[in-house]
């Protein structure tokens, strides 16, 4: 096929056609998507640094409670790109994950982040189990944050349509051995989720 | 120590052709909400499974592919439920303000749109995007042949509806 006069003209006439696509901003749906998150900070090298920091142990049962989960866990994978450490050490989630976990249901449409079991743990809080990327993980309510308590690597999806939900519906055990040493009873149904939702995950 | 995400690099690269990818969107969907919604289900998609990606082979190319396989479901699924697709609004493109370049760009994406999915979709990926026949092909799965004659017909169809309107 050796392109006439005619093809070339047409060539640049549908190119200029759809070249103010180009121009036109791109929604902030599609950026937030995309976003690359700031550095996770590595747990055991950030406790290491804080305990050879402190002038003498003063660690109480909270200090190694919250160790321990997280050592028992593998410390965060890493691969998880909404979250952030706080200042105390324990780890939270970042703004989309924690719009996610605050505001999706289990029965949404795939997402960025797909949220599926929730339930109550011996606590008393909230936890939810959350997919993002290629991580999967388990988050707690305590006040305003989503504290991380366990994250893995998710297994990897089917390719086609309905990926994301057969990625939702087969967790890493970490993240289920993390939901059975956590919850109190059962998990949530629909209706439970959906008004724990709406009281803010506040109880 | 900071932990490196595996995925970062990826998705810093589709966030760069995201234009390119909603340009593309738009040719195949003719809709700008469908092609971002197109766009998202793709970028949704791509971000489970960026582990099917072989670093050094072009990022876009496969990005397209699953564009372009995410619009064939939808086409089906909207078919299925008797869905009918909105053709894109006149009003939004043509005010006072128009020029002839923007005249000519309507109508060459009117005369897009009424072509079927199987030939939009070459025109999308070889005239639009520029990609080669080889690429092209690859893209769709399909044979290089199969893509150059679909391509001929798209063409001509457009030469047609395009030389009737002027």
């Amino acid at each position: 096929m050796t392109p006439t006069h005619d093809d070339d003209e047409l060539r640049r006439r549908v190119s200029a056609a759809y070249d103010e696509v180009l121009h036109e901003p791109v929604p902030d749906r599609l950026k937030r998507l995309l976003e690359v998150p700031a550095p996770v900070v590595d747990l055991a090298a950030e406790r290491a640094r804080r305990r050879a920091a402190a002038s003498k142990p003063r660690w109480t049962w909270a200090h190694w409670g919250g160790m321990a989960a997280s050592l028992a866990i593998g410390v965060v994978a890493g691969a998880l790109f909404m979250q952030r450490a706080g200042s105390d050490g324990v780890v939270v989630a970042g703004s989309s994950l924690t719009h996610a976990l605050d505001a999706q249901l289990a029965s949404d449409a795939p997402a960025s982040v797909s949220v599926h079991l929730s339930f109550v743990d011996r606590e008393g809080r909230y936890c939810r189990t959350f997919t993002a990327s290629s991580t999967a993980g388990l988050a707690c309510r305590d006040g305003a944050h989503w504290n991380i308590i366990a994250t893995a690597t998710a297994p990897a999806s089917a390719p086609g349509s309905g990926a994301m939900r057969q990625a939702a519906s087969s967790l890493p055990k970490p993240v289920l051995d993390a939901v059975d040493a956590k919850i109190a009873g059962n998990a949530l149904d629909a209706a439970q989720e959906r008004a724990a939702r709406d009281r803010g995950w506040r109880r | 120590m900071t932990m490196a995400d595996p995925d970062a690099d990826v998705r810093e690269q589709i966030a760069e052709l995201l234009p390119r990818l909603r340009r593309f969107g738009r040719a195949l969907a003719r809709t700008r909400e469908d092609a971002d919604d197109l766009v998202q289900i793709a970028i949704e998609k791509a971000l489970v499974r960026t582990g099917q990606w072989t670093p050094g082979t072009r990022l876009d190319s496969w990005m397209f592919r699953i564009m372009q396989n995410a619009w064939i479901d939808e086409v089906r699924s909207r078919r299925r439920h008797g869905e009918t697709f909105v053709p894109e609004e006149e009003a939004e493109h043509v005010g006072v303000s128009t020029t002839d370049a923007q005249i000519d760009a309507l109508a060459v994406r009117k005369a897009v749109a009424q072509l079927s999915d199987e030939h939009r979709a070459v025109v999308a990926l070889v005239l639009v995007e520029g990609l080669a026949y080889q690429e092209a092909a690859q893209v769709l799965d399909i044979p290089i042949g199969t893509l150059t004659s679909r391509l001929a017909r798209a063409r001509e169809k457009l030469q047609d509806m395009l030389e009737v309107r002027q």
